[in-house]
């Protein structure tokens, strides 16, 4: 699938985005929600077959951020659905281990770090905190105190 | 010199512990251990169990979930025991310096279970083959 065909095929889930943003031609930036980006991600992966590289978690200001980058291997491009999450008190988003198994990990590490919960997730254990680490403290918020 | 120092010296027996390092000094490790530098020429010898260890090689800043094992493996080794603190961060934490899962450093954390514990600091990020066999060379001369 060359460059042009990916864009086109793109638009095809237009409506669940706020945005696209191409900041270069190997870099394209889909925001979306965080209810969207199940779908968004599974589009991507199931009928456009990108490559999942890996998620990021982010705390921004006013709310959580959640990135999952696909590549896509024969030019190089890399897609990366943004998922806004507003809720800062619950924060929450749809698991994409279910159809991507790879995912696991990085989701349970995103649980652990940043508090965020990832819902439907096939096995939700703590990964990355020590045994003893507490409850309810995730240290890469903004707000941790150490 | 008693004889327990005596035989320590002959022969250094090495544990390595890896209590969260990045995996630098650890592959400068193996440099030692490799025919370039190939310390068991000197007598030192990597062990696998901390019983048969004369010496703990210590790499990393202690993090939260580490510190207990390292506890333990300092109870277990035969006293004397020289405690060699590789790299920057096992001798002050380096750069995860206040880091969420750091309770190091190394010194701190020997020095819970046995304050009068033998400590030799070798700083460097990671530090050359030739400064870690300098640091054994010095530690065991003042013993």
């Amino acid at each position: 699938m060359n460059q042009e065909e990916l864009n086109n095929r793109l638009s095809e889930i237009r409506d669940k985005l706020i945005n696209i943003e191409q900041t270069m031609d190997s870099r394209i930036f889909l925001l979306c929600e965080a209810e969207n980006s199940f779908a968004v991600s599974r589009f991507l992966f199931k009928d456009l077959s990108l490559r999942f590289v890996i998620a990021t978690g982010i705390d921004s200001e006013d709310c959580f951020e959640i990135l999952y980058h696909f590549s896509n291997d024969e030019t190089g491009c890399v897609v990366t659905v943004k998922a806004f999450i507003r809720d800062r008190e619950n924060p929450s988003i749809e698991s994409i281990t279910p159809f991507i198994p790879a995912a696991e990990w990085i989701e349970r590490e995103i649980h652990d770090i940043l508090g965020i919960e990832i819902k439907n997730h096939p096995n939700m254990r703590r990964l990355i905190l020590a045994d003893d680490w507490p409850e309810g403290v995730y240290p890469l918020r903004k707000d941790f105190k150490r | 010199m008693s004889w327990k120092i005596w035989s320590l010296k002959k022969s250094v027996w090495v544990f390595h512990v890896n209590t969260g390092a990045c995996n630098n000094c650890d592959i400068e490790i193996v440099n030692l251990l490799t025919p370039r530098y190939d310390v068991e020429r000197l007598g030192i010898k990597l062990v696998g169990s901390p019983r048969h260890a004369d010496a703990l090689l210590v790499t990393g800043v202690v993090t939260a979930q580490a510190a207990p094992r390292l506890r333990e493996v300092y109870r277990q080794t035969s006293k004397p025991c020289v405690v060699f603190a590789m790299g920057a961060c096992a001798c002050h934490t380096g750069i995860f310096n206040g880091g969420y899962h750091v309770v190091g450093p190394v010194d701190k954390i020997i020095r819970e279970v046995d304050p009068n514990a033998i400590i030799a600091y070798v700083p460097g990020c990671p530090p050359k083959p030739e400064a870690m066999i300098s640091g054994v060379v010095k530690a065991l001369s003042v013993l």
